[in-house]
């Protein structure tokens, strides 16, 4: 089996004038949870659509070490007539696994549809639909899974849901995952992309980034302590890059994020300090984003 | 759920499958009427105009239905098939679909469908007309009649073929049924030409009146030329369908 589940070569997409993947080389690694992230014509949709097979390249190659694809469109659609029952269930007939039909009400029941399983999917709102979607798309254990914004729709319950969905995936498929929401792409991905007007401004992992950047990965604590004495105490940690006071919350710098991911928590409860929220710090990231794609 | 049944369903929770009913049952049951008490009609709202108004005959009967269910029966077929056919219209809709069958696995239970969801309500309607005409004037050629409603499910089937290859040039559904609509109309128009007409679907609608008054009529060309430009039709749709981007 090879390393990489998708690879491309040179890809290039081109409508009229307009170039909407100009030369995209890239390596998803086998089991990865890969983020595609980029703004909005960036050309992560347009990329998706080509390695699923429904828009003819212009150039390039690439090739899919996968036999069943699943893919998730940004704003999925079904017949409104259909039940949400009926929608798994032709996913999973049309799949070439053979799952049987209990699979569907698991599939439902993954994405929090179970109870409305039999509700006709036309009066579905949005976020309903966009999980509806993820249910029929991962029905029958596809090996590659082609997500476009899978979470962008939802409330924050629903997208915590949807993230855990692609994170249990991780090992078991390999997910590609275009998303704008930044957090998101931190809290699943294990390497991301960065597409920008069409091109690959930057492939590899998220603290690779923002070590080439020259910044540490920032996590965002809030306690119900005084902020400038936990950061005190933080500073203290030998692990810690550095330490700062940001309103009420502290912000908490390390070199890597799985150090932080690690680390943070044990150290925070060793102070017995009554925590609030603990959290990628946003702006971090973003700053990096805004430089790679500006 | 398979994709056969999944047209099926489409056919029964939209309606549609009422409105073809409707359609080719409604004039199926006016045909008759109309033919039989169109003296009286005329006679009560005239106004003192003297009009001359045939007898009523089975032949009238029968034709009346024919041509009252075509206008509007084709027109019917046309987005009932067109919604099914331009599955591609909603691209979101078309992923679903696309990126699980191939295209030719995805329209053929929906050209199956909606061929037999036209032809078997037309022989429906014409089955309502020709009790009606029995019982209110007299009994058509039950041959002629057969023969003839058959040609003309024909030329439905062809219809929505036409419509299916249409849906691959166009992804409007309104717009590929009435340019389905405008097509066949067209086609009626260039059967006006002598040496063409015996070979052109319109054709089989003309059979269905002929045949019924029990007169010859060399429809044999028509059936050949419709079954090839149909399945043309069809394998085309395939085709540029296949191609389409989404």
């Amino acid at each position: 089996m090879a390393e990489f589940a998708v690879t491309t070569s040179d890809l290039t997409k081109q409508y009229g004038e307009t170039m909407a993947l100009a030369g995209v080389s890239l390596q998803v690694r086998r089991g990865s949870v890969y983020g595609l992230v980029g703004p909005n014509g960036a050309g992560k949709t347009t990329l998706l659509g080509v390695l699923a097979g429904l828009r003819p390249l212009t150039g390039g190659s690439y090739s899919i070490d996968a036999r069943r694809i699943g893919v998730l469109p940004d704003t999925p659609t079904f017949d409104p007539w259909l039940t949400a029952f009926e929608v798994v269930d032709l996913a999973r007939a049309l799949d070439e696994s053979g799952v049987e039909e209990p699979a569907v009400m698991e599939a439902l029941a993954r994405v929090g549809l179970a109870d409305v399983a039999r509700r006709r999917v036309g009066g579905f709102s949005r976020g309903m639909l966009q999980r509806l979607g993820l249910a029929a798309t991962v029905i029958g254990e596809p090996e590659l899974l082609l997500l476009d914004e899978p979470a962008a729709a939802l409330d924050p319950a629903g997208r915590r849901e949807v993230l855990d969905i692609v994170k249990a995936l991780q090992g078991r498929a390999t997910v590609i995952f275009s998303s704008h929401i930044l957090d998101d792409v931190q809290q699943v991905c294990d390497a991301i992309g960065i597409l920008n007007h069409g091109a690959l401004a930057y492939e590899g992992t998220l603290d690779d980034l923002v070590a080439d950047r020259g910044r540490a990965i920032e996590y965002r604590v809030t306690t119900r302590s005084d902020a400038g004495a936990v950061a005190e105490r933080l500073r203290e940690a030998a692990w810690i890059q550095d330490v700062r006071v940001d309103g009420e919350a502290v912000i908490v710098a390390a070199p890597e994020a799985r150090t932080l991911e690690e680390l943070l928590i044990p150290t925070l409860a060793s102070l017995d300090v009554p925590i609030v929220s603990v959290a990628p710090a946003r702006r971090n990231l973003e700053a990096i984003f805004l430089e790679v794609t500006k | 759920m398979s994709l056969l049944r999944l047209e099926l369903i489409r056919l029964l929770r939209t309606h549609r499958l009422w409105i073809l009913i409707g359609v080719f049952g409604f004039f199926g049951l006016v045909g008759p009427l109309t033919a039989r008490y169109l003296p009286e009609i005329v006679a009560r709202f005239g106004g003192g105009v003297e009009v001359a108004v045939p007898p009523p005959t089975p032949e009238l009967a029968m034709a009346q239905y024919l041509g009252n269910a075509l206008q509007i029966g084709i027109l019917a077929v046309a987005f009932v098939a067109a919604a099914s056919l331009a599955f591609d219209a909603r691209l979101e809709m078309a992923v679903f679909l696309r990126t699980r069958a191939r295209v030719r696995d995805i329209v053929a239970p929906r050209y199956l469908v909606n061929m037999l969801a036209a032809a078997v309500t037309f022989i429906g309607g014409s089955a309502v007309a020709f009790v009606g005409t029995v019982a209110l004037i007299d009994a058509p050629d039950v041959g002629g009649t057969v023969l003839g409603t058959l040609l003309v499910s024909l030329y439905l089937c062809f219809s929505v073929a036409l419509t299916g290859l249409l849906a691959g040039v166009m992804r409007s559904v309104p717009g590929v049924a009435l340019v389905t609509v405008g097509a066949l109309i067209a086609l009626g128009i260039v059967g006006l030409v002598p040496a063409l007409a015996p070979w052109l679907p319109s054709q089989l609608v003309g059979a269905y009146d002929a045949l019924i008054a029990g007169g010859p009529f060399e429809y044999s060309r028509a059936v050949a030329s419709t079954i090839v430009l149909g399945g043309a039709a069809i394998a085309g749709s395939v085709a540029l369908l296949a191609r389409r981007e989404v």
